[in-house]
């Protein structure tokens, strides 16, 4: 009886601690971002003045604010960041999940050495073409071009395996073999019956893809240079350069906002589902 | 024998051929060529000095060299920032396994049974996805000088008089590395969790029977079955840890303040690239950054396979 | 609704690179007695019949004996390494699946997920732009025949297994094909429910008008369904006949052993010709065989010889009080209702199994017991012990 107790209360202990550890981590998570929605809804002279953790006044003003800036037109840079990580997420599934399908359920001579390829270059990471990549845009005028972003995400290593892996766990060739039978050409099979199937998957990629087009800095930071073509993370990283003496630092927290709140409004719906790709994604691979 | 006729059979293959044409007509000219061009002017002497263009003009491994050659400060730049990105993957990446570990322990444990587990791991897998060079510019505001942090600090007495903690080293580092572990503990919590789900319950259970305490059963059955997983997840998130690039660009302007110390090898690609247009230089430093992931990726590959087994 | 012939098909699975540097090294290690040629695997080899219209064939064989590969062959879901395949008089080596007019009903269902019941069933009609009201009647119809109307707008996961197999015979049989082929497709359901589906395909079968082409490795399936049954092994036809020709005259020793549950029993024993009667001689028990038996054998001119003697489980009886006979060990007795099914052990080792019937009365065998069994000679089988032949053909 005694020892049945003593078991009960230290379960009881061990799960206190756990809530809090879980709670500390959370809560650090959640500080910073209370921390920049606070500092984006105060006026310049709250923020230069003594901190609170209560909100401002200011939210709308600096929003605004942010908008209409002249140095970093915002507007501009997330219709630009819209349009290439759209498209790319769109072309990057498509192709991948094609790709996939031709190597698992078509059998030809070159096969095993196309899902052996395009394995052993999953890999290397994007910055090793960059030089040779950036070299071709400047030679041949191609810089500044959105579509030169969003071409290149046709061949997507990384989505093909996953996509592979999903293949293998779900489509039956039999399916295949069904709707050849039914009368269905290659084509219309894999649009028709083998997408569908592939739905969660292909929603998860698009999902992934779109926040890593429209995260990414690297590669559009070299390409584009005029102001008009610019996409978020470079608007974001030219704050860096502001004169903070100068610069209304509610627009500046506000833009941060702007930029990071397309991708967290998204994750705040489909957290759930994200979460489940991720799971996933890491069993098989 | 019949049969030798020219008669065509029912066969799909031509089907594999066509439906990989666009991935590999993609990557042949938006990937591999840029590539092999990238190796290619790695021994080039090919660069812009004002508005003169040097080269291009062979010049065997002298790229190289440099690379490697000692500067000013007595140190090799390449190995430098080589350790300055891999001191600063460490410190994020050692407290992100083993937090990530404890996390995925408690959420996964059946005896603890915790509640609102969906809320958390949304919450602390959620910085992932936040654009890194916006989270380092939110970082440099709150760590300013007139930011929130000192602020804090001074109204609390802890400090005299606010500090310009990117003007140091070691908490310029800290602060990169603490971005990286805010992004990243949440997704190895999540693969590690899938990990250990992934393990045959009735394994714990027995194991339980046979006398474990929670102790032994993490020891002797969930760490020897999660190490695969858990070795893959550690060598890509160093082959990430490599790429390290926007988060110390923004947060030191691009130079690696201070002192160059939060400078990384990607950081020095793209000093070559947007300004002197140095192509040979960059060649060089993307043939390194290629053999080194190489190396690893062929570490991750071999995991793999032994997984499989 | 059609007649379909296979001539001399042959299927030839080319060996991958690891297989052939493996060829010699490890036959011991492979699984089926397939024949390796320079080209690849063999699979299916000199296959010919000529399916009558209307007819239900049934293949039936233990696994890896081919007969699931002649059926993708005749859907065109695989090429035919060579022969000729004729549907209605029409060579279709070549021709797509699509174009052969055939529908196939396969082991998993191959159900789309994505798809209701009833777009399951249209989707081939659809493909054939058919008009919409016609795809509606044709869909309701099939739906009625197969019993299925209530679900028609449910996702194929949200039916049971029988459900399923279902809808999946109602996508075959909805296009009225020329040839419907059935790749297993009782094997995923639990017994019960395959022995009512079974029931449902006889029934279906009057229902509608085609050729079936029916592959199983339940030889049970086989008996009950088909009109002519194909028995394969290795790639090989071994027999091609009706239920009760393959029964009671099994072309060799392996059909004997595969066709019939409990299986034939086989005793080594010797074959003697006296003038023109035949004996056979087991365990030093000698029975006369009878006058047709005799008859054919002598039209081929068979000689005293060793032979394997086949008799089945029901065709052997017990000799009470009687010291001749063959002296069989009794292990274990199985009371089977109306039956006894005695496990014992022939004189040189083998399991026998006899079967006695009861008439009602409590007769039991002592385990370790012997028991003297004999059969008659006109349901004995003799193969020959050189190439296992049925001696009498």
């Amino acid at each position: 009886m005694d020892d049945n107790k003593k078991a009960a209360a230290k379960l009881i202990l061990t799960r206190f601690m756990a809530y809090v550890f879980v709670f500390f981590f959370c809560a650090l998570c959640i500080f910073f971002f209370y921390l920049l929605f606070i500092s984006a809804s105060k006026t310049n002279f709250q923020l230069q003045g003594k901190f609170s953790f209560l909100p401002g006044s200011n939210f709308i003003t600096n929003f605004k604010n942010a908008i209409d800036d002249t140095m970093i037109n915002i507007p501009v840079g997330m219709m630009n960041s819209f349009i290439v990580a759209s498209i790319s997420a769109i072309l990057t599934t498509y192709f991948s999940a094609l790709t996939a399908y031709a190597t698992y359920v078509y059998d030809f001579k070159l096969k095993k050495y196309v899902t052996t390829f395009i394995i052993a270059v999953m890999m290397i990471p994007p910055q090793v073409s960059a030089a040779g990549f950036v070299q071709l845009a400047f030679k041949y005028n191609l810089t500044n071009k959105l579509w030169m972003l969003i071409v290149p995400s046709i061949a997507a290593p990384a989505v093909y395996f996953y996509m592979k892996q999903y293949l293998e766990a779900t489509l039956q060739i039999e399916m295949v073999e069904a709707a050849r039978i039914d009368g269905s050409s290659e084509f219309a099979i894999f649009n028709r019956i083998v997408l569908p199937i592939m739905k969660p998957a292909v929603a998860v990629q698009m999902i992934f893809s779109f926040v890593a087009s429209w995260n990414n800095f690297f590669m559009p930071g070299l390409l584009l240079t005029k102001a008009e073509k610019k996409t978020v993370p470079i608007m974001i990283s030219q704050l860096r350069s502001a004169d903070f003496a100068k610069f209304d630092l509610g627009k500046m927290y506000m833009l941060i906002l702007l930029a990071i709140l397309p991708v967290m409004v998204v994750y705040l719906f489909l957290s759930k589902f994200i979460i489940k790709g991720v799971t996933s994604g890491s069993v098989k691979g | 024998m019949r049969g030798k006729n020219n008669r065509k059979s029912v066969s799909y293959a031509k089907w594999g051929y066509i439906f990989i044409i666009p991935f590999f007509v993609v990557y042949a000219i938006f990937t591999l060529y840029p590539q092999i061009l990238t190796f290619y002017n790695s021994f080039f002497e090919n660069y812009r000095e004002g508005l003169t263009q040097i080269g291009p003009n062979f010049v065997g491994f002298d790229n190289y060299i440099k690379l490697f050659t000692t500067s000013t400060d007595g140190m090799i730049d390449i190995v430098k920032y080589f350790s300055n990105t891999m001191i600063m993957w460490i410190i994020g990446a050692l407290p992100q396994f083993a937090i990530a570990l404890l996390l995925a322990l408690i959420f996964t444990s059946t005896r603890l049974k915790l509640k609102g587990q969906g809320f958390a791991k949304t919450v602390i897998y959620m910085p992932n996805l936040i654009m890194a060079s916006a989270f380092s510019m939110l970082f440099f505001s709150l760590f300013s000088t007139v930011g929130p942090i000192n602020q804090i600090l001074l109204a609390n007495g802890i400090l005299d008089k606010a500090v310009d903690f990117i003007a140091f080293k070691v908490p310029a580092r800290l602060l990169v590395a603490l971005m990286n572990f805010l992004m990243w503990f949440g997704n190895t919590t999540i693969v590690l969790m899938a990990g250990i789900m992934g393990i045959d319950e009735s394994l714990f259970e027995s194991a339980r029977i046979d006398g474990a305490s929670s102790g032994h059963v993490f020891k002797d059955i969930t760490l020897p079955l999660l190490r695969p997983i858990l070795v893959y997840a550690a060598i890509t998130s160093l082959i990430g840890g490599l790429q390290m690039f926007d988060v110390p660009q923004v947060l030191s302007k691009g130079i690696g303040m201070p002192n160059r110390t939060t400078f990384t090898v990607v950081m020095l690609l793209n000093n070559y690239l947007s300004g002197s247009k140095n192509y040979g230089m960059a060649g060089a430093v993307s043939v390194i950054l290629f053999i080194i992931t190489g190396i690893l990726s062929i570490i991750v590959f071999k995991v793999l396979q032994k997984k499989e087994d | 609704m059609a007649k379909v012939q296979l001539k001399n098909i042959k299927k030839v699975y080319p060996l991958r690179d690891d297989q052939k540097k493996n060829k010699k090294s490890d036959t011991s290690q492979k699984k089926s007695n397939l024949e390796i040629t320079k080209d690849g695997v063999v699979a299916v080899q000199e296959f010919s019949i000529d399916i009558k219209d209307k007819e239900f064939i049934v293949l039936v064989g233990p696994s890896g004996c081919g007969k699931s590969t002649t059926l993708r062959m005749i859907a065109g879901l695989e090429d035919i390494t060579d022969g000729e395949l004729y549907i209605d008089d029409v060579l279709v080596n070549s021709v797509e699946p699509k174009d052969r007019d055939i529908a196939m009903v396969f082991q998993s269902y191959a159900l789309y997920p994505h798809m209701s019941v009833y777009d399951n069933i249209a989707y081939s009609l659809k493909l054939k732009h058919l008009p919409k009201d016609e795809i509606d009647r044709k869909v309701k119809e099939a739906a009625e025949i197969l019993d299925i109307t209530d679900y028609l707008n449910r996702k194929p996961k949200n039916l049971s297994g029988g459900q399923r197999q279902r809808v999946a015979i109602g996508r075959a049989i909805v296009r009225n094909p020329k040839v419907l082929l059935m790749d297993e497709p009782l094997s995923n359901l639990d017994a019960k429910l395959r022995n009512q589906m079974r029931a449902e395909i006889i029934k279906l079968r009057k229902k509608i008008d085609t050729t079936f082409v029916y592959v199983t490795h339940d030889q049970i399936e086989a008996m009950t369904l088909g009109d002519r049954i194909v028995v394969m092994k290795d790639g090989y036809i071994q027999q091609i006949g009706t239920p009760q020709e393959v029964f009671n005259h099994p072309a060799n020793l392996f059909v004997a052993g595969f066709i019939g549950t409990p299986r034939m029993n086989i005793f080594e024993g010797q074959l003697i010709k006296e003038g023109n009667t035949y004996s056979v001689l087991v365990d030093g028990h000698k029975v006369e065989l009878s006058e047709d038996k005799a008859q054919r054998m002598l039209s081929h001119n068979v000689e005293s010889q060793d032979v394997y003697v086949g008799v089945r489980p029901e065709h052997l009886y017990s000799l009470l009080n009687s010291e001749d006979g063959i002296a069989c060990k009794v292990d274990v007795c199985e009371l089977m209702g109306s039956d006894i099914h005695v496990h014992a052990t022939e004189p040189t080792g083998k399991d026998t199994i006899v079967i006695v019937p009861t008439h009602g009365k409590d007769i039991t065998f002592e385990s370790g017991s012997i028991m003297h069994v004999t059969f008659s000679g006109n349901i004995v089988h003799v193969f020959s012990k050189e190439n296992r032949k049925n001696l009498e053909y």
